[in-house]
């Protein structure tokens, strides 16, 4: 090596070594890369597991299941989580529009999840009022988490499936910072119940 | 004296009406009410939700006050259900527990953020200085290192006694 080419590498290893030196500060400068960012949504049967889900219900006996939120938002996020029973005409939240079901809801829950964080509580319900016309069923009063709602929900026979059914569904909101209100965030789930009467 | 009988009957007559009346005009008022309370609570919820956001933000440990928002949230639930089944006195005492515990998630929010503030601050000249004095001394290191080998580079190519070779062939 002549002198020329030790001065190339002398001049590159000081670079580096005050890059290595230099990399904290550059640290705060540069805005770190973030991953995409998003939310989970779960439904859990009554043993913590993704089995077992309530599904034959009978009037004035008492199902659980475990509702959980996680949040890779990347900031501590304020969540609304709506509780909705529909039957198998009425409609579902639309992910391609991004808009919620126009259905009321039967409760909520409002839950602040750090990033990185998960957020997990049980859900009981029981119909406390169905009676039965023909080949329809409606419910008329439905309790959870022993709090009590009206329901005006009527499901016909599927002949099909053999069953008067409804889903129990959970709609994900999210609390927006800059327009200061709660938006459907596109998350949803459901289980299917079969209400025997 | 017929007047003295009208005024009487009249009087009979309002104090009877009332009877009908104010309860349905303070369950109106109390509906107002709550929903008013449940508004204002709602606006302490996100005030001390962004609260708590801007101190985890600067780099405070908010875990503490997570569990308090938490429980916020849960209290806040329940009055909006309590406010649908028409429980208007239940709903407003939810709202007034609500209101309570998130004026004092903000305020130790606003104190965490604060101190963790000044850390931030503290600590980000201290990188930025360590950083600059750091570059420094490797720059100029390697100006003296360089100068040195140079100048062994030079007393060794000196001292070389160049050979002259034939070629034989």
């Amino acid at each position: 090596m002549n002198l020329e080419e030790y001065r190339t590498v002398f001049v590159a290893g000081s670079l580096i070594l005050m890059l290595i030196v230099s990399a904290p500060t550059l640290g705060l400068i540069v805005p770190s890369m973030r991953t995409e960012s998003f939310s989970e949504l779960w439904v859990l049967g009554p043993n913590h597991k993704a089995e077992d889900y309530p599904f034959n219900i009978k009037v004035n006996e008492s199902y659980s299941i475990f509702v959980g939120v996680g949040n890779h938002i990347g900031d501590l996020s304020y969540y609304l989580l709506y509780v909705k029973l529909r039957n198998q005409t009425q409609p579902l939240p639309n992910a391609t529009t991004s808009e919620s079901s126009p259905l009321s809801p039967l409760s909520e829950y409002q839950v602040f999840v750090a990033d990185g964080g998960t957020w997990e509580a049980p859900l009981k319900f029981s119909v406390l009022e169905a009676s039965r016309n023909d080949d329809s069923l409606s419910v008329g009063r439905m309790s959870i988490n022993d709090v009590t709602s009206v329901v005006t929900t009527s499901a016909r026979w599927d002949s099909e499936h053999k069953g008067f059914y409804y889903q129990l569904f959970f709609e994900l909101w999210l609390y927006n910072v800059a327009s200061q209100s709660f938006q459907f965030h596109n998350r949803f789930v459901g289980i299917w119940l079969n209400i025997t009467g | 004296m017929s007047v003295l009988r009208f005024s009487f009957v009249l009087i009979i007559f309002l104090v009877l009406a009332t009877q009908f009346f104010v309860p349905s005009t303070s369950a109106q008022i109390g509906e107002d009410e709550t929903a008013l309370a449940l508004a204002r609570a709602e606006v302490r919820v996100v005030s001390a939700y962004q609260a708590v956001l801007n101190a985890e933000k600067t780099g405070a440990n908010v875990s503490g006050l997570l569990a308090q928002l938490n429980d916020v949230g849960k209290l806040l639930a329940e009055a909006k259900v309590a406010y649908r089944l028409g429980d208007y006195d239940g709903a407003v005492r939810l709202t007034g527990f609500c209101s309570e515990i998130s004026e004092r998630v903000k305020n130790e929010a606003d104190r965490l953020q604060s101190e963790a503030h000044g850390h931030r601050i503290m600590s980000h000249w201290l990188i930025m200085t360590s950083s600059l004095v750091g570059t420094v001394a490797v720059g100029l290191g390697s100006f003296w290192s360089w100068r040195f080998f140079k100048s062994r580079y030079y007393e060794r190519v000196l001292r070389m006694k160049p050979e002259v070779s034939f070629d034989e062939s």
